[in-house]
């Protein structure tokens, strides 16, 4: 890897501004975030956390401003972008009416992965499914699609994970396998992750943001935050309500 | 096509027709809908009077019916790719717009020709059974669905694309879909009683509704791929 590639930062986003309508739920957020950085965004139902996601994994156009993933922009790199991103989301993102197995060979083909059969193999043996490959995931409970969801957010061997409230909704089992899944690939990639949950968010994050009504409250590295500030301006934030 | 592309899309169309055979949803929904509509029609006419000639409106009515039909087909399409965020992991992935478009287009086609191919037999024997028809030029009908389920499926596709995400999906596919149907129409229900009718005239008929037809397939379907990026992304 070159020093220039070394020195891209993860995430750079100015004045980002995402309107639906007259409503802002983005109003100029800017912030960098460094590569291999965790980033746990925090803030209240409606204050713009699932768009700033949407938008920085291109599932949305940004009304103004610009974002940059890797270096790659959201909009004119849209294509480049997606192949090293993945999104693990509360919704488990997989056809009911597909088995295990088919919805990862579906994406992998999506994805141009090479060996798709082996690597499903091994994500599936890593999520602890692969005893249920050949059923449809309609059958599936809330953990066990959550678990499948992983493993097709991981299929392609994402540089940059983005996660939407990953852990709700899921079992004592499944949590645990989550946080083994991103222990192991913690140091080589980059992590966005919305919580509710302040302590997992900051247990796990480099860098912490608060977002309300569509603007950025707080943004701070790990070991400049102090906690009882952040608890407290995070409380505060909970009854501003939507953008 | 690029061969990145072509693999996308051939897995996206293998894809929608393994899940349609497993729970036949569409194929059913549609079926049965279109059946009933000729059943409908037939009971709604069996009063008409002696000189009521059926050939007369039997082409506008077998295309109100695939028009109505489709609607059916197209919403549930697209709320298979809604159920669990579906849509958005295919979005997410690294493929163009219009081979997303062009592959559930070409999905719905294949749908809807199989739900006009078991439609055609009952139509027949309901309104054209005994009646004067030229053989050689109802054998071009093929040939008008074909090109009028072109355009239905792809205007259709971008416009449930756009309704899924509304509340009320099925008044704002119908609202915006039935009056762009208009002109395809037109063009379909003249090139189909022509050739129901036949002889000489009916064949120039024939050709001036397909022309009709196949220009709206034309421009509708390059609007569509021109616009689809814009609706999933805005």
């Amino acid at each position: 890897m070159g020093d220039e590639q070394r020195s891209v930062n993860a995430l750079e986003v100015r004045e980002l501004t995402r309107a639906f309508g007259v409503r802002k739920a983005l109003d100029a957020v800017s912030f960098d975030l460094p590569p291999r950085a965790f980033l746990s965004i925090f803030g209240p139902n409606g204050a713009g956390k699932t768009t700033l996601v949407k938008v920085l994994t291109t599932l949305l156009n940004p009304t103004s401003g610009s974002a940059k993933v890797l270096g790659l922009d959201v909009v004119s790199d849209a294509v480049e972008m997606r192949k090293r991103i993945g999104l693990i989301s509360h919704n488990p993102l997989l056809y009911p009416d597909l088995t295990a197995e088919e919805n990862l060979l579906f994406f992998s083909e999506m994805y141009g992965i090479e060996d798709p059969q082996g690597r499903v193999a091994e994500l599936l043996e890593a999520v602890e499914l692969d005893h249920r490959k050949l059923d449809l995931t309609r059958t599936f409970s809330r953990g066990m699609l959550q678990r499948l969801s992983i493993a097709r957010a991981l299929l392609h061997r994402p540089e940059v994970l983005f996660l939407d409230e990953p852990y709700s909704g899921l079992d004592p089992h499944a949590m645990d396998i989550l946080d083994g899944l991103i222990a192991q690939i913690r140091d080589e990639h980059t992590f966005v992750m919305i919580s509710h949950d302040l302590d997992k968010g900051l247990e796990l994050c480099s860098h912490a943001l608060i977002l309300a009504r569509g603007k950025i409250v707080m943004f701070e590295p790990r070991e400049a935050i102090d906690e009882p500030v952040f608890r407290e301006t995070y409380r505060s934030t909970v009854g501003m309500g939507v953008a | 096509m690029a061969s990145s592309s072509m693999r996308q899309f051939r897995a996206m169309l293998r894809k929608d027709i393994v899940m349609e055979l497993r729970t036949k949803e569409m194929l059913m929904s549609m079926g049965l809908y279109s059946l009933l509509t000729m059943v409908v029609y037939f009971v709604a006419l069996s009063q008409a009077g002696a000189g009521f000639d059926p050939r007369d409106i039997a082409a506008g009515l077998l295309w109100l019916a695939f028009i109505f039909t489709s609607m059916l087909g197209l919403n549930r399409s697209l709320v298979h790719e809604k159920d669990q965020g579906c849509l958005e992991a295919l979005l997410l992935s690294p493929v163009d717009r219009p081979v997303i478009f062009f592959a559930k287009a070409i999905g719905n086609l294949i749908f809807l020709l199989v739900v006009e191919a078991l439609t055609i037999p009952v139509f027949a024997f309901l309104f054209l059974q005994g009646q004067s028809v030229d053989v050689s030029t109802v054998a071009l009908i093929p040939l008008v669905l074909v090109a009028g389920s072109v355009g239905i499926a792809g205007v259709g596709t971008l416009l449930a694309t756009m309704s899924v995400n509304t509340t009320g999906k099925d008044f704002v596919l119908a609202m915006l879909f039935i009056p762009l149907m208009y002109p395809l129409l037109l063009g379909a229900v003249t090139a189909t009683a022509a050739a129901i009718i036949g002889g000489p005239e009916g064949m120039s008929l024939f050709w001036t509704g397909m022309a009709w037809v196949v220009g709206y397939d034309v421009i509708m379907l390059l609007a569509s791929y021109g616009l689809y990026e814009f609706i999933v992304g805005a």
